[in-house]
C-alpha cells in the first residue's frame, strides 16, 4: 500500500509541474499589466514603472519563468502584489479555510446523499421516491449562487427580522466579530453556525448528483443473488439492506469522490465570495481582477495539488470499502 | 451488525477528528512567535505602552462598530506604498495621522501640524508639531517622522502613487530640514495647493522603518502585518480577505478630541452587494460601504438602517481619443454630448443619485463653475446640425452618417467588462446616438487589458472609453489635458490645447483662491468647448447606516471622517 501511494505520488510530480508551467504562461501572457492599475490623475509614470520593476515585470517572461520554478520548488512562491506579503504566508493563512469548507460539505453531500439514494431505492416507486426525487432534481438543477442567496435570505434575514427564530444564522464571516471574548464551546459553536449555510450550499447541489447514483446503484444491487440468499436465510429486511447492499452499492459512489474534488473546488470560488468566506477561490477570484500573478499561480498549484491528492484519497477508499482490492 | 469494515471506520474517524480539530483550532490567529521578527519586536512594545493608560469611563463609552466594504484594504496601513481609497482613509482617520485635515469648506484646519507657514516668495513651508502625540508603542512622532515621510514617498524607488506631488519639491531629499523635534521646514517652489499632500499622506513612524530599504517597504510586514500607528485606534488584527481589527487608543490627546467612544472598530470585507445588505439588515454590520443605487433603495425603505448619501470626488465620462480621425473634430465631440440625455442615464444607472457633469471639477469645490449648467443640455438637433456642418451627412441606408469619402461614422466605445453601470451607460449612449446617425458599438473588454489598451502610449488602442475618476480635494487636470501629458498614461485624449496649457500652466501656481477662482471657471468653459470627453455625471457617495450607531456623520471629506465620534448606546452593544 504504502509503495503504491509513493508510486502514485511520484507519477503526480510532473502532472502539478506541468500544471503550474501551463498557469503560469496562460497568466503571464494575458493582455494587461498589474502594474498599470495604478495609472490614474496624479500617478506619476515614474511610479508606475517602479512599480513594475519592484514586482518584477520588467524582466523577460522566459527569465520570469526560470526564477518563479526554481524559487517555487524551493517553497518560495514570491511576494503577493495585492497583499505585500509572501505568498506562501497568504496561503497558509487561508488554505485551512477551504479545507474546513470543502471537508465539511463532502461529509454533508456524501452522508445526505447516501441516506437519500438508499431510502428511495428501498421505497422504489412510491411517493417518497418520487418527492425525493424531485426535491434532488431540483437542488441539482440549481445555480450554487442562487441557492445561497436563498438560504441568507431564508435562515439570515427572514429567521431574524421576520420570523425572529432564536437561532437565526449568520450571512457572512467564518467567526462573529466578538468570537475571542467567547468561551470554548461558545466559540466552537459560532464556527458551526458561520459554516453551516456555505457549506449547506455546496453540499445540497452536490448531494443531489450522489443520491440519484447511490438510488441506482442500489437498485442494480438489490436485484443481486446474494441478497436474495440473504433474505431467503430470513434476516431481517434493515441487515439486508443495511449490511449487504448499502456495502456493496457504495463502490461505484466512490468515484464520485474523486470526481466531486475539481467541482468543489471550483464550486468554493462562487460560495466563497457569497459567504465572504475567506478562503482559496475568494482569494483566487480577488487576484485574478487584481493581477495578482504571483498568488493566482501559487493558487492554481495548490488546487491541483489537492486534486491529485484527493484523487489517490478516493482510490484508497475503494479498498476501504471492497475488501476485493487491494493495491500491491 | 457492522455497516462497514473497522478500517473504513477509522478513516472516516481520523478524517472527522481532523475536520474537527481544525474547525475548533484557531487556525486564524496566528501566534506571536510565528509573525515576523519585527512584528515581534514591536507588538509586545505596544501592548505595553497601552496598559498603561486608563481607559475612559463615560456613558458613551464602549462597543463595537462594524463597517462592511466590498474590498481588502490593499497595502494596509502603509501609507508610502498604497493608492487604494479605502486603505488610505483609515491611514487618515483611523490608525495614522497626517499633517493636516480639511474643513467641510475645504480650508485645511490643524491636525499633527498644530502650526503652519507658507511662504511662497521665500519658498519655504514650515511645519510646527503638537508635542503630544506618541505612537502606539510609546515613542514620540516628530519631526523626524515627517522628514523621514518624505524623503521615502519622494524616492522613486519606494513607488509612492503620487510622485507628481513632489515636482515643487526641486531639491529632492535635500529639500527637508529638521529644525526641531517638533518643527520641519520643507523648499516649495510656488505652488497653487502645498498642503494637499499633506493632508493625503499620513505621517510614517520613521523609528521603526528608517532602516527599511526604499524598495523593500512594499513587502515590509509593518503594513498588514503589524501596523504601528500613532492615530486614535490601535491595530488589533489582520484576517487576511476578511478583517482589519482596532482598538481605542487611550492614549490619544484630548487636543484632537480625545479616545475614541468605541472601544473597537471592525472591517469585515464582503465582496457579495447582497450579503452585505442582509448583514447590515440583521445588524451584523453596523456601516454598509458604498452600495449600489438599487440596494440603496432597500437601505432607505427597510427598518433597522438609514441611508446617508453624499456628494464625491468622483466623476464618470467617456474620453473621446481625438487622435481618431472621427474624433479629431471638437464639433463631432460636442455633437455626442449633445445627442446623449444625461440626466436620463443618471436616473437609470443611478436612480437619481447623482449630478449632472460638464467638466471634471465638483460642485462641491470652491472652483466649480455653476454657469456652465446649462451649456451642454441634451439637444439632438443642435447635434445633428454640428454633424452636418462637420461633414457627417445621413447617406447609408443603415442610418449612420457618412462623410464625402462614404466612410460611416461608427465608433465603439469600451468598458470594462463587468462593470455593470459603464455597460447600461454605454448601451444607453448607443440607443440614443442612434438616433442622430451615430453607429457606436459598445465593447466589454477585460479591466487589465482595459486599462493597459488606454494608458500604452504606443497603443491607445479605443476610440471612446466609459471610465470613472476620483479627483483629489486639489483639482488638477495637467496630465489628462495638458500637452506636455499627451503621451503619458493619463493623457488618454490626446487633446492639445495652447489657452489649455496656458491656464494649466497658471492654475498650478496661483495660490489665491480668488485669484484662481476666474482662471478656475474660464478653464472650465475651454474644456466644454474642447469636449475631451462627455462628462456624464458626479455620483453621490451612499452608506447604509445601523440604527443603533451614532454620531456618523460623512462628507466629501471621507467615510470615516467622524469614525472618533461614533457612539453605541450602552444597551445595544455587542461584546467587546
Amino acid at each position: 500500500m504504502v509503495g503504491y501511494i509513493v508510486r502514485r505520488l511520484l507519477a503526480a510530480i510532473p502532472l502539478v509541474l506541468g500544471v503550474a508551467t501551463i498557469v503560469f504562461f496562460v497568466v503571464n501572457l494575458a493582455p494587461g499589466d498589474p502594474a498599470s492599475i495604478y495609472s490614474a490623475p496624479g500617478v506619476s509614470p515614474q511610479a508606475v514603472e517602479q512599480m513594475r520593476q519592484n514586482m518584477g515585470l520588467d524582466r523577460p517572461i522566459h527569465e520570469r519563468y526560470v526564477r518563479w520554478m526554481g524559487a517555487m520548488l524551493q517553497g518560495d512562491f514570491g511576494i503577493s502584489f495585492s497583499r505585500n506579503q509572501p505568498v506562501r504566508d497568504v496561503i497558509a493563512q487561508i488554505l485551512p479555510n477551504t479545507l474546513i469548507l470543502s471537508a465539511s460539505a463532502l461529509l454533508l453531500a456524501f452522508g445526505a446523499g447516501i441516506l437519500i439514494g438508499v431510502v428511495q431505492a428501498v421505497r422504489q416507486n412510491t411517493f417518497t421516491d418520487g418527492a425525493l426525487s424531485v426535491g434532488t432534481l431540483f437542488f441539482y438543477s440549481m445555480p450554487s449562487f442562487w441557492l445561497a442567496l436563498m438560504l441568507i435570505l431564508i435562515f439570515s434575514l427572514y429567521a431574524r427580522n421576520v420570523w425572529g427564530w432564536p437561532l437565526w444564522l449568520p450571512a457572512s464571516g467564518m467567526v462573529s466579530v466578538d468570537h475571542n471574548a467567547m468561551g470554548p464551546w461558545e466559540q466552537v459553536l459560532d464556527r458551526l453556525r458561520h459554516l453551516v449555510l456555505p457549506s449547506a450550499s455546496l453540499a445540497l447541489v452536490l448531494a443531489a448528483g450522489v443520491a440519484r447514483y447511490m438510488r441506482g446503484s442500489m437498485l442494480e444491487v438489490i436485484r443481486q443473488d446474494y441478497i436474495r440468499t440473504a433474505r431467503a436465510k430470513g434476516l431481517p429486511e434493515r441487515t439486508v439492506i443495511l449490511k449487504h447492499a448499502v456495502r456493496n452499492a457504495l463502490i461505484p459512489v466512490v468515484t464520485l469522490l474523486g470526481l466531486y474534488l475539481p467541482v468543489l473546488f471550483s464550486g468554493t470560488v462562487v460560495i466563497e465570495t457569497v459567504f465572504a468566506w475567506p478562503g482559496m477561490g475568494k482569494l483566487m477570484v480577488d487576484s485574478i481582477f487584481q493581477r495578482d500573478y504571483p498568488v493566482v499561480m501559487a493558487g492554481a498549484f495548490v488546487f491541483a495539488v489537492m486534486v491529485v491528492v484527493g484523487n489517490l484519497v478516493a482510490d484508497l477508499l475503494y479498498a476501504a470499502v471492497d475488501p476485493r482490492i487491494r493495491y500491491e | 451488525m457492522r455497516l462497514v469494515s473497522p478500517r473504513f471506520q477509522a478513516l472516516a474517524l481520523a478524517l472527522l477528528g481532523c475536520g474537527f480539530v481544525v474547525a475548533c483550532g484557531d487556525a486564524d490567529r496566528r501566534a506571536l512567535q510565528e509573525m515576523p521578527p519585527f512584528c515581534q519586536e514591536v507588538l509586545p512594545a505596544v501592548d505595553a505602552h497601552m496598559a498603561q493608560f486608563e481607559e475612559p469611563s463615560g456613558e458613551e463609552y464602549g462597543g463595537t462598530a462594524v463597517v462592511g466594504g466590498l474590498g481588502e484594504l490593499s497595502g494596509g496601513m502603509n501609507s508610502l506604498v498604497t493608492p487604494e481609497h479605502m486603505a488610505r482613509q483609515h491611514q487618515e482617520f483611523v490608525n495614522l495621522m497626517t499633517l493636516v485635515q480639511v474643513e467641510a469648506d475645504l480650508e485645511y484646519r490643524p491636525h499633527l501640524a498644530r502650526q503652519w507657514e507658507f511662504d511662497p516668495g521665500a519658498g519655504e513651508l514650515t511645519f510646527h508639531l503638537r508635542d503630544d502625540v506618541y505612537w502606539h508603542d510609546g515613542q514620540p512622532t516628530t519631526a523626524h517622522d515627517v522628514a523621514f515621510t518624505y524623503r521615502r514617498a519622494s524616492d522613486p524607488a519606494t513607488g509612492f502613487f503620487s510622485m507628481s506631488s513632489w515636482e515643487p519639491y526641486v531639491d529632492g531629499p535635500d529639500a527637508v530640514e529638521v529644525l526641531d523635534d517638533h518643527t520641519v521646514r520643507f523648499r516649495v517652489e510656488p505652488h497653487a495647493e502645498p498642503l494637499e499632500i499633506w493632508r493625503l499622506l499620513a505621517i510614517m513612524p520613521g523609528h521603526l522603518l528608517e532602516d527599511v530599504p526604499p524598495e523593500e517597504l512594499r513587502n515590509h510586514p509593518y503594513g498588514t502585518r503589524c501596523p504601528v500607528g500613532n492615530g486614535p485606534f490601535v491595530f488589533q488584527e489582520h484576517r487576511p480577505g476578511a478583517s482589519w481589527s482596532f482598538v481605542r487608543n487611550p492614549g490619544f490627546p484630548e487636543g484632537l478630541g480625545g479616545p475614541p467612544r468605541l472601544d473597537r472598530y471592525v472591517y469585515r470585507v464582503i465582496p457579495e452587494q447582497g450579503t452585505l445588505l442582509t448583514e447590515l439588515l440583521t445588524g451584523s454590520v453596523d456601516v454598509y460601504l458604498a452600495p449600489n443605487p438599487d440596494v440603496a433603495s432597500r437601505i432607505d425603505t427597510e427598518e433597522g438602517a438609514r441611508l446617508l448619501d453624499f456628494t464625491f470626488r468622483e466623476y464618470v465620462a467617456v474620453v473621446w481619443n481625438t487622435r481618431r480621425a472621427e474624433l479629431a473634430d471638437r464639433r463631432v465631440r460636442r455633437a455626442l454630448t449633445l445627442g446623449v440625455n444625461r440626466q436620463e442615464i443618471i436616473d437609470a444607472t443611478l436612480g437619481g443619485f447623482g449630478e449632472v457633469a460638464n467638466a471634471g471639477v465638483p460642485p462641491f469645490h470652491w472652483a466649480h463653475h455653476p454657469g456652465l449648467a446649462d451649456s451642454l443640455r441634451h439637444d439632438p438637433d443642435e447635434a445633428r446640425r454640428l454633424l452636418d456642418e462637420a461633414g457627417w451627412v445621413e447617406r447609408g441606408q443603415d442610418g449612420v452618417r457618412e462623410n464625402e469619402d462614404g466612410i460611416p461614422l461608427n465608433i465603439t466605445v469600451s468598458y470594462n467588462m463587468g462593470n455593470q453601470q459603464r455597460q447600461d451607460i454605454a448601451q444607453i449612449m448607443q440607443a440614443q446616438l442612434a438616433e442622430i446617425g451615430v453607429g457606436l458599438q459598445p465593447e466589454g473588454v477585460e479591466w487589465g487589458a482595459f486599462v493597459g489598451e488606454m494608458t500604452s502610449a504606443d497603443r491607445r488602442n479605443f476610440d471612446g472609453a466609459v471610465l470613472s475618476i476620483i479627483t483629489a480635494l486639489h483639482v488638477s487636470d495637467y496630465d489628462q489635458f495638458h500637452s506636455t501629458s499627451v503621451d503619458q498614461p493619463m493623457g488618454l485624449s490626446g487633446v492639445v490645447d495652447d489657452e489649455m496649457d496656458h491656464l494649466l500652466d497658471t492654475l498650478q501656481v496661483v495660490v489665491d483662491r480668488h485669484e484662481a477662482i476666474p482662471l478656475w471657471h474660464r478653464y472650465q468653459e475651454r474644456v466644454v468647448a474642447l469636449q475631451p470627453y462627455t462628462y456624464f455625471f458626479f455620483p453621490r457617495r451612499l452608506a447604509g447606516v445601523g440604527e443603533r450607531l451614532q454620531g456618523v456623520e460623512m462628507d466629501v471629506r471621507g467615510d470615516l471622517m467622524s469614525v472618533s465620534q461614533w457612539w453605541i448606546p450602552a444597551q445595544e452593544r455587542r461584546r467587546p
